[in-house]
Order: C-alpha cells, then sequence, then structure tokens
C-alpha cells in the first residue's frame, strides 16, 4: 500500500462510515442537503424515511455511483470523491443495489461465481448458498425464483467478496411478510458474524427490528438519529394501554379519574399511559366490566416518530 | 482482468444458449431463410442469361442478317438476351459482363456477332460468332446446345444446306454466381447485424433496467472490461453463425466460399460495429422494451436496403444513395467480395470501411455509455 492513504484504514479505526455536512443537488433540486452521521464497525445501521427523501442518492455516493455536490464521506477511510479511493473502496465493500436482479438464465451458484469473478477474491458460492439458506435451489435458473429467493441471491452476491461493509438498499420492498421475514433472518445472521450493515428501508418496524442505529432522513435532511430506543423514548410519545374491542359502551364504564381516553377505529380505547400510572389504572379497571376485556399496553414505535417529527406517517409503498 | 472478461463472456455465452428464442434467431433464422429462398430462386429461371454483342452494324444499325439472326434466338425462348454496346472491343466487352453479370446475378455468358457477319454470309455463305462460356459452368451445356441448334436453323433457314454459320467456342473462366451464392453473405451480415445490435442493446439495456449494470458498477469491473467482455461474446456468437451458415450453404446447396484476412476482419469489425449501434442506442433509449422497438426500426430498414436480399445496384437510386449510409452495406458487400467473388482489392475497401466505422461507434456507444449513475 502506498504511504498517502488516508489515515483511517480497515482495522486502525471503527468508524466504517463517516458522513460531514454531505450535499447532493441535481440542478436545483436538492436531493441531499448537508447529512452527516457515523457508522461504526460490527453496526447494524439504517437509513429509514419514505422514497424520495435521499436515502438511495446518500448511499449511491458511499458506493461511488454518484459524486457528492457538497460536504465530505469515506468508506474504510478512503474519500468517495478521490478517483484511486474509489478503486480501494469498490474492492471492500458489499452491494445491494434497489430493484436488483441478477441473470435470469444463470443458476444461482452460476449468478454468485459469475459476481464473485469481479474480485480478486471471493468467498466459496456453496457457503453462502448455505448462509442464504437456498441450498436447494443451486442449480435452479435465476428467472425460476420467487420474489423472496432472488432477493436472498442478491444478499448472498452482496457477500461475495468477503466485504467489510455491506450496503443494502431497500432489500425487502416489493416482498411479502414472509418472504421479508427470511431477508431479515440473512441480515441477523450477518450481524451475528459481525459484518457492518448499511441498511436504506422506508419500513419502520424493519429498521426498529433490525437495526442498531437508526437516522431518519426527510427531503434531504436527516431530522432525527439515535438507537431505536432513543428515538421512541424521545420523539415516539407515551405509552397507551389498550382496550380491546370495547367500543362505545366500554368509554361509559370507565372509572373516573383517568387520563382523556379515545375510541379507536376498531372498537378499541386508547388510554395514554404517564409513568408510575400504569398499575393503578390496572386496579381500577379491574372495579368494571372492563376487566374482563383484552388489555395490552402499547409501546410507540418508530412509525409514532416519524409522524411526531414530520405530522405524516410513510405507506407501505413508501410515500 | 482477463478473468473477469472470460466471466463476463461466458455469462452472456451461457444465457444465449439456454434461450430457445436467442437460438433460433442466431441459427435456426438465417438457416430457415436460406432454405426460403434458396428454394424459391435458387432453381434460378428457366431462360438462360445471354450477354450478346452485335458488332455487324451498318451505319450504326444492326445489319438485317445479325438482326434476323439475333430474332431466331429470341424466338428459341431460351434466352433473356442482354445486349452489350456494340464500341467495346472483347476484352472491354467481356469487363463489362463480369461487372454487370455481378450485378444481376447473372451468368458470365457472351455471344459475339462480328463485324462483317452479314457480308460473309452474302459473298462466302460461311460466318462464324464467338460464345464466350465456362465449362464450368452448370448450365453451359444445355445453353452451348440451344446456340448451336437455333444457329444451324437459322443457317439452313438462310439457304438449305450450303449456308454454315460456325460457333466458335471461347473458354472463359468464371464465376457464376448463383442467387444462393449472393445470399449467402447477406444472410450471415444479416445475423451479424441482428445479434450485435439486439445483443448489445438487451446486454445494455435490460441489464441497467435489473441493476445489473449498477452492481458491476460497485465491483472492481471497469466499463472497458464490460465492453471487451461484450465484444468477446459477439466475436464467438459471430463465429458460430459464421461457420453453421457456410456448412449448410454447402451441404444443401454446394456454396463453396474463400475465406481470407478479409473475412477475419469484416467479423471482427462486425462484432465492434452492431454492438456499438446497439451501446448507442441503448443510451438514447432508457426502457429496454422501447430500446427493443428502436433496435428493429434500426435493423429492419437495413437489412432491406444493405444488400441482403438483393444487390444494391438494383435499387432505385435515392435507395442506393441511402443505402452507401448503412454500414451493413459494407459488412455485406465486403463478406461478397472476400468469400464468393474471391476480389481482394474490393474486399480490400469493404473491411476497411466497415473497421473505420466499427472504431467510430463503439468508441461512441463507449462514451456514451453510463457505467456510473450520474
Amino acid at each position: 500500500m502506498s504511504d498517502d492513504l488516508p489515515a483511517s484504514l480497515p482495522g486502525q479505526s471503527d468508524k466504517v462510515v463517516q458522513v460531514d455536512k454531505l450535499s447532493k443537488k441535481y440542478g436545483d433540486n436538492v436531493a441531499v442537503n448537508d447529512i452527516s452521521f457515523n457508522l461504526t464497525k460490527g453496526e447494524v445501521f439504517a437509513f429509514l424515511g419514505p422514497n424520495g427523501a435521499g436515502k438511495t442518492t446518500t448511499v449511491e455516493i458511499l458506493e461511488c455511483l454518484r459524486n457528492p455536490t457538497g460536504g465530505q464521506a469515506r468508506v474504510l477511510g478512503y474519500d468517495v470523491s478521490k478517483r484511486s479511493d474509489q478503486a480501494e473502496i469498490r474492492k471492500r465493500i458489499g452491494v445491494l443495489p434497489q430493484d436488483f436482479n441478477a441473470i435470469d438464465r444463470l443458476t444461482v451458484r452460476e449468478n454468485i461465481n459469475y459476481f464473485g469473478a469481479m474480485f480478486k477474491h471471493q468467498l466459496d458460492a456453496d457457503k453462502l448458498i448455505e448462509l442464504v439458506d437456498l441450498k436447494d435451489k443451486r442449480d435452479e435458473q435465476f428467472k425460476k425464483l420467487s420474489g423472496g429467493l432472488k432477493q436472498r441471491v442478491g444478499l448472498a452476491v452482496s457477500l461475495v467478496n468477503d466485504p467489510d461493509v455491506v450496503f443494502l438498499d431497500e432489500p425487502t420492498t416489493g416482498l411479502d411478510p414472509r418472504a421479508r421475514r427470511d431477508v431479515w433472518g440473512v441480515i441477523e445472521r450477518l450481524k451475528s458474524q459481525g459484518k457492518t450493515v448499511f441498511l436504506t428501508t422506508h419500513y419502520m418496524d424493519e429498521a426498529e427490528y433490525l437495526a442498531d442505529i437508526v437516522s431518519i432522513i426527510d427531503h434531504g435532511q436527516i431530522i432525527a438519529s439515535g438507537t431505536p430506543d432513543q428515538l421512541i423514548d424521545s420523539h415516539g410519545g407515551k405509552k397507551t394501554l389498550i382496550i380491546r374491542d370495547a367500543g362505545e359502551e366500554g368509554l361509559k364504564q370507565l372509572p373516573p379519574g383517568l387520563p382523556k381516553a379515545e375510541l379507536r377505529n376498531a372498537g378499541d380505547i386508547a388510554i395514554p399511559l404517564h409513568n408510575g400510572e400504569l398499575t393503578n389504572i390496572l386496579m381500577s379497571l379491574g372495579q368494571t366490566p372492563l376487566r374482563d376485556k383484552e388489555i395490552e399496553v402499547r409501546r410507540p414505535t418508530l412509525d409514532d416518530v416519524f409522524l411526531n417529527l414530520t405530522g405524516r406517517r410513510v405507506s407501505e409503498e413508501g410515500n | 482482468m482477463r478473468s473477469r472478461i472470460s466471466t463476463i463472456i461466458s455469462g452472456h455465452f451461457r444465457s444465449w444458449y439456454r434461450s430457445k428464442s436467442n437460438i433460433f434467431w442466431t441459427i435456426a433464422f438465417p438457416l430457415l431463410l436460406i432454405v426460403l429462398f434458396g428454394a424459391i430462386f435458387g432453381s434460378g429461371s428457366t431462360r438462360f442469361d445471354l450477354y450478346l454483342q452485335n458488332q455487324d452494324l451498318n451505319a450504326n444499325t444492326p445489319t438485317p442478317y445479325s438482326q434476323q439472326y439475333i430474332g431466331v434466338l429470341n424466338d428459341t425462348r431460351a434466352f433473356n438476351l442482354h445486349i452489350v454496346a456494340a464500341g467495346q472491343n472483347v476484352s472491354q466487352a467481356l469487363d463489362f459482363v463480369k461487372n454487370d453479370a455481378k450485378v444481376h446475378n447473372r451468368g458470365q455468358r457472351l455471344l459475339v456477332v462480328p463485324v462483317g457477319f452479314q457480308n460473309e454470309l452474302i459473298t462466302t455463305k460461311n460466318a462464324n460468332i464467338s460464345l464466350y462460356i465456362d465449362q464450368s459452368d452448370q448450365a453451359s451445356q444445355s445453353l452451348k446446345g440451344i446456340v448451336f441448334a437455333a444457329t444451324n436453323s437459322y443457317a439452313s433457314h438462310l439457304s438449305n444446306s450450303t449456308t454454315s454459320i460456325i460457333v466458335q467456342q471461347q473458354d472463359l473462366v468464371t464465376r457464376n454466381i448463383r442467387y444462393i451464392d449472393f445470399f449467402i453473405p447477406g444472410v450471415i451480415g444479416m445475423t451479424l447485424l441482428t445479434t450485435g445490435v439486439f445483443g448489445a442493446v438487451n446486454t445494455n439495456g435490460r441489464y441497467r433496467e435489473l441493476k445489473i449494470i449498477k452492481k458491476l458498477a460497485t465491483t472492481p469491473l471497469s466499463k472497458v472490461e464490460w465492453i471487451l467482455g461484450m465484444v468477446g461474446y459477439q466475436m464467438i456468437l459471430a463465429t458460430i453463425s459464421l461457420v453453421v451458415i457456410l456448412f449448410f450453404g454447402y451441404a444443401i446447396f454446394g456454396v463453396t466460399v474463400t475465406i481470407d484476412i478479409y473475412t477475419v476482419g469484416l467479423v471482427v469489425a462486425a462484432s465492434l460495429l452492431f454492438p456499438g449501434i446497439g451501446m448507442v442506442l441503448a443510451n438514447f433509449v432508457k426502457e429496454a422494451e422501447s430500446a427493443d422497438a428502436a433496435a428493429n426500426a434500426i435493423t429492419f430498414p437495413m437489412m432491406f436496403l444493405a444488400g441482403t436480399f438483393w444487390p444494391t445496384n438494383a435499387l432505385p437510386e435515392i435507395m442506393k444513395a441511402i443505402a452507401n449510409f448503412m454500414p451493413l452495406t459494407y459488412i455485406n458487400e465486403g463478406l461478397r467480395d472476400a468469400l464468393i467473388y474471391a476480389e481482394p482489392a474490393q474486399a480490400l475497401t469493404n473491411t476497411l470501411i466497415a473497421l473505420g466505422l466499427a472504431a467510430f461507434f463503439i468508441v461512441l456507444g463507449s462514451v456514451l455509455m453510463n457505467w456510473k449513475e450520474e
């Protein structure tokens, strides 16, 4: 290696991704506006936001597919804007582009070997096939696989060079719930192996389930960052006590002195919980006919965080 | 680098042979065309093409005897007579016949009615006419027989048995081009065109849509390696097409060819030129489906105007002018010059033009191709 390599080389710094005041403009349109964040080795980092928020633009800058128009970004200590550094980055990262499809008429194994041959060193295809649980489909042509299985091939392909960091751009978009869970399973396995994962998603539950650190991006700007718990604690609002299927009648049966309850769409009664109130409320409900209803305590989610921060929810399609 | 390029080539090749429609369009379709066109036009006309030069003129008008003789030949209904200007000497006339026959896919056969034909018949009752013919020409024996019979019939018509007209046979070494001989290089050119343009449109348009190119751009693979892989694959495909079509042409229709350095040059040129055009198209038309339509819009007119099915010289002037701007014209004509006519000088010219166009399009396609997302 040459002497003028950046100071923070792999193994010498825990900062796998360093982004500082990064911007990207297309004419007058600002896709990414002055964002900063870091990703530490071994973390699963979720970049969470609706479609068009600037997630893919950011990740593609980090993958050296786009050039930033302002600020700085380093991956594994290498500057994404420098041509010579880009070559080093490409050797060490794994990428699953959004909506990626492998080559239709190659088998799962052939596809993994195809993309593996682009690198000097590649992992054994069979081990990757095992990791993504596709042993039975090893010799099946890619075009014959279901959406979920295709995405698992994409994951295997993104790991073929044993990367120091894996960028997964919307890895579960368009998949059915079961296929999404399968993909989550693979990402969990990566996490347990200590892989650093940069994940973009518009699914709040996905970020909450998988990520160690979440940055929420909207209109090109990061509006909140932290662990899912930190974000929920600081922006999610209060826990809620839910009384299932109580209806209008239930509202009338509530004992006096409780916080203001509301009736939700399915006939559930929601009562906001303040610290230390739960036991008292449950005891008073025990004195009413509502004691026979199903009762649960609902913790706020990242959905609530996003709603509280932006005033809107993100739809299933990401809009 | 070599391993990456060979992986690209083998990936394309595997995808190719696993697709029935690819096999059909690259191999079966050209062979089907050869069989169809060979069957329709291969047997040729029931009449023989015969060039005729009447040198026996009087004040620039054919003498009555020579005119009557030609009338007798015509009456046999066995010949399509093509007139050669009287002012040319024999060597000029043979040159004209050679070129004109090539343009129109006719046999090279020339009958010369000499100066003084009428005079000799009146004064000596003996005259000679010359028939230039190639003994190896499959039609030569039948044609000769009919010319002899017609000539004798005319002589006896003149004055019973006292007049004699001798047909002097002059041997000509020619390559009589049948339609199928003409067509085979055209089919090769057409196949190189379609596999090259559609191959590049598919790999660059569809692979971009499927994000395969985006994925590859995040690996150490460079744009140059990707293009070299694509061109290498096209060369393998072009060689397979060439070998299969030539073998088939020989086995079914007895088409023999000369494979030389120009053939190789033209295959190399086509393997760069047509994928280059495909890359340019794929760049301008972003959606794979539209790119396919654009590829059809480019390849179909080229197929019909650039001398695949019929000679460009047979086209109306305006079409002929358009054909000159079509890259396939130079591949088709070059392949014909090299494989069939064995005309190295013309093959060289066409090869050089094709290589020049190939360099232009592959460089343009490479420059325009978006490897990164900018």
